[in-house]
């Protein structure tokens, strides 16, 4: 973001939620260098909600080993407390099914804690706008969960089971499917745009896609499920 | 995998519980010496009610003879009051037997002392003629009771003891004369006491080792519950002091690069599922496999679920990979990142490594192998074919180099 920019517009306000403290300050100070608002931090994921209700964080920098809550957990409150917050997850072991469930509950993306500050603070600015934060680890999770989904039918269930009206597991284009794969191997968006011939943009939509519908299809089944409670209840 | 065991920290509820049942000693040779055993429930208890309910049917059963019977004795009135002693101290065993408190073994030499007494009164209670014709002895089996006792209490040492001397006061209410039945009641009697315990002795080892594996299960839970916890804050310290490194240069920018290092080795470790065949299956995780090989210029990506594949090919696809990175290592120049990425399409495993290094012009591979140098055409291409799989070489120069390997399930 050059000096201009920054000028022209308010900084992103971000929280940092984390339980070592050493992080934690590390965290904030890279991000204040890096130009943002660090309107808060927090140690627990109980915390991280209260603190994000009274400060409004742009972008919530959330650690997966919380002491209290799964990640998963803790993003999904966030989300429904704050639901115009962005979570970015940072992670020290990337646990894969840690990071993929964080993934699925909503969250915009991963970055391992080893990740160069500079590739943090780009992080959190692309995270700002919307968009998602691919590593090669996460388009990996993405691709295999797709295939998970394809192989167990309808979210888990029996095909048998699935009914007019039911929605349908989430797959993926040819075009996504590639897109992600050139990920997954290390390109950059503008390298992949330049061998699929498309723009940057397009690229950047394409996997913005391939996690909305996974995040999209974990709601779904979430209401679902929250849906056959409440009839059981009555 | 790993997502699942970070879900279970909750620890074992039940390890608290065996840890105090395992205190309890296992041996047959301590005798019945046995006071100090805590045992509360399990194997010893349920032998005991064994017991109990032995002497409740061998007492039914000299009952049943003693009542039949008592009035051809030399001295009936002796017999009934015989069968009214085996009564109240059946009851007093059993009360006392049913808890671990009551098994002393004081009263369990006077279990024996007391069928002992009783055998030898059947000399006094009952006619010398009816003896001689080969009619029991006033308890009757129900002095294997004390004899299983024995057994219990202290394993088949002490069982074989009791036996011989509940036999020697069989032998001497007969006076020395051994009639068929009466040997084919020693034998039976010696066999109760010595294979009693010794099955006792045997059950009672097999639930110490129960216990014991139990124990150690919950252990490892605890430890793999702790370990994890504690990695998350080394690699946390680890990234912290690699990025801060970089960033100050110099001589901090060495142990950021040492701290890295440590990092991704750590991290490979924490999260390192089985690399050993599955005993069911036969399978290995191929995502585990390929992870080791994780370091500061591989990057790997996996599916969260573990991709599994027969032990031959998945070590052939993991040593294929490897040689593809030591030739992005020795080959694609300094400063050369590979990525791998692991998928399972459902018919086929599929691992795709690619580098950003110098790539070489597409002919080469050809060449080489022609002239006789089968480095990459001999350890990824003709790894992957005798597992049934396919592997494809693809360069450029300037642009890195991908190898694509693919094994069917």
């Amino acid at each position: 973001m050059s000096l201009s920019e920054a000028a022209d517009r308010p900084a992103v306000r971000t929280l940092v939620v984390d339980d070592h403290p050493i992080w934690r300050d590390a965290a904030a100070r890279t991000l204040t260098e890096g130009g943002y608002l660090v309107v808060g931090t927090a140690g627990n994921g109980a915390q991280a909600v209260r603190v994000a209700t009274a400060t409004l964080p742009d972008v919530i920098l959330l650690d997966l080993n919380l002491p209290d809550l799964p990640g998963a957990d803790v993003t999904r409150q966030l989300l429904v407390a704050l639901p115009s917050a962005r979570v970015l997850i940072l992670s020290a072991s990337g646990e894969r099914q840690d990071v993929l469930d964080a993934v699925t509950a909503g969250a915009s993306g991963y970055l391992l804690k080893s990740a160069e500050p500079a590739e943090l603070i780009d992080a959190v600015r692309s995270t700002a706008a919307g968009h998602a934060v691919f590593t090669p680890g996460l388009a990996g999770l993405v691709l295999g969960e797709y295939r998970r989904l394809a192989q167990t039918g309808h979210g888990g269930r029996q095909a048998s089971e699935w009914q007019p009206g039911q929605p349908v597991t989430p797959q993926l284009t040819e075009r996504e499917t590639e897109v992600l794969r050139l990920v997954a191997t290390g390109l950059t968006y503008p390298q992949i745009a330049e061998r699929l011939t498309l723009s940057p943009r397009t690229v950047q939509n394409h996997v913005q896609n391939t996690l909305s519908k996974l995040q999209l299809h974990n709601k779904a089944q979430l209401v679902r499920y929250a849906l056959e409670q409440g009839v059981k209840l009555d | 995998m790993a997502g699942q065991v970070s879900r279970a920290r909750t620890g074992c509820p039940g390890a608290r519980r065996q840890d105090e049942n395992i205190s309890r000693t296992v041996t047959g040779r301590t005798g019945p010496n046995q006071r100090q055993r805590r045992t509360v429930t399990g194997v010893l208890s349920r032998m005991w009610r064994v017991v109990n309910v032995f002497r409740v049917i061998t007492l039914g059963y000299a009952a049943l003879l003693i009542l039949r019977s008592f009035t051809h004795y030399a001295h009936p009135l002796a017999g009934l009051i015989a069968l009214v002693v085996m009564i109240a101290w059946s009851a007093l065993t059993i009360a006392a037997y049913s808890r671990q408190s009551g098994r002393r073994p004081w009263l369990i030499g006077i279990d024996l002392a007391l069928s002992v007494a009783l055998i030898l009164s059947t000399r006094w209670i009952d006619t010398v003629h009816r003896i001689n014709t080969g009619s029991p002895t006033i308890p009757g089996i129900w002095s294997c009771s004390a004899v299983l006792a024995c057994a219990v209490a202290g394993g088949p040492w002490w069982g074989l003891g009791g036996a011989l001397v509940v036999s020697g006061a069989d032998l001497g209410e007969r006076l020395g004369t051994l009639s068929q039945t009466t040997f084919t009641n020693i034998v039976l009697v010696l066999i109760a006491g010595g294979v009693g315990g010794y099955i006792i002795r045997l059950g009672l080892q097999a639930e110490a080792a129960v216990d014991r594996a139990a124990r150690s299960e919950a252990a490892l839970t605890e430890r793999d519950r702790i370990a994890r916890s504690i990695h998350d804050s080394v690699l946390q310290v680890l990234a912290l002091v690699s990025s801060r490194g970089r960033e100050l240069g110099g001589e901090a920018a060495e142990l950021g690069r040492l701290a890295a290092e440590q990092e991704s080795a750590l991290r490979a470790l924490v999260s390192g599922a089985s690399t050993e065949p599955d005993a069911d299956t036969g399978q290995i995780d191929v995502c585990a496999l390929i992870e080791t090989l994780a370091d500061r210029q591989v990057t790997v990506a996996c599916p969260a679920t573990p991709v599994r594949l027969p032990a031959p090919a998945a070590r052939a696809v993991g040593s294929a990979a490897l040689a593809a990175l030591d030739n992005v290592r020795r080959h694609a120049g300094d400063g050369a990142h590979a990525w791998v990425l692991v998928e399972d399409d459902g018919s086929s495993v599929r691992v795709a490594v690619r580098d950003d290094g110098l790539g070489f012009e597409d002919g080469r591979l050809t060449a080489a192998a022609a002239k006789g140098r089968l480095g990459v055409s001999h350890s990824i291409i003709g790894r992957l074919r005798e597992v049934g799989g396919t592997a494809s070489v693809t360069s450029a120069p300037g642009k890195g180099t991908e190898v694509d390997l693919r094994v069917p399930q």
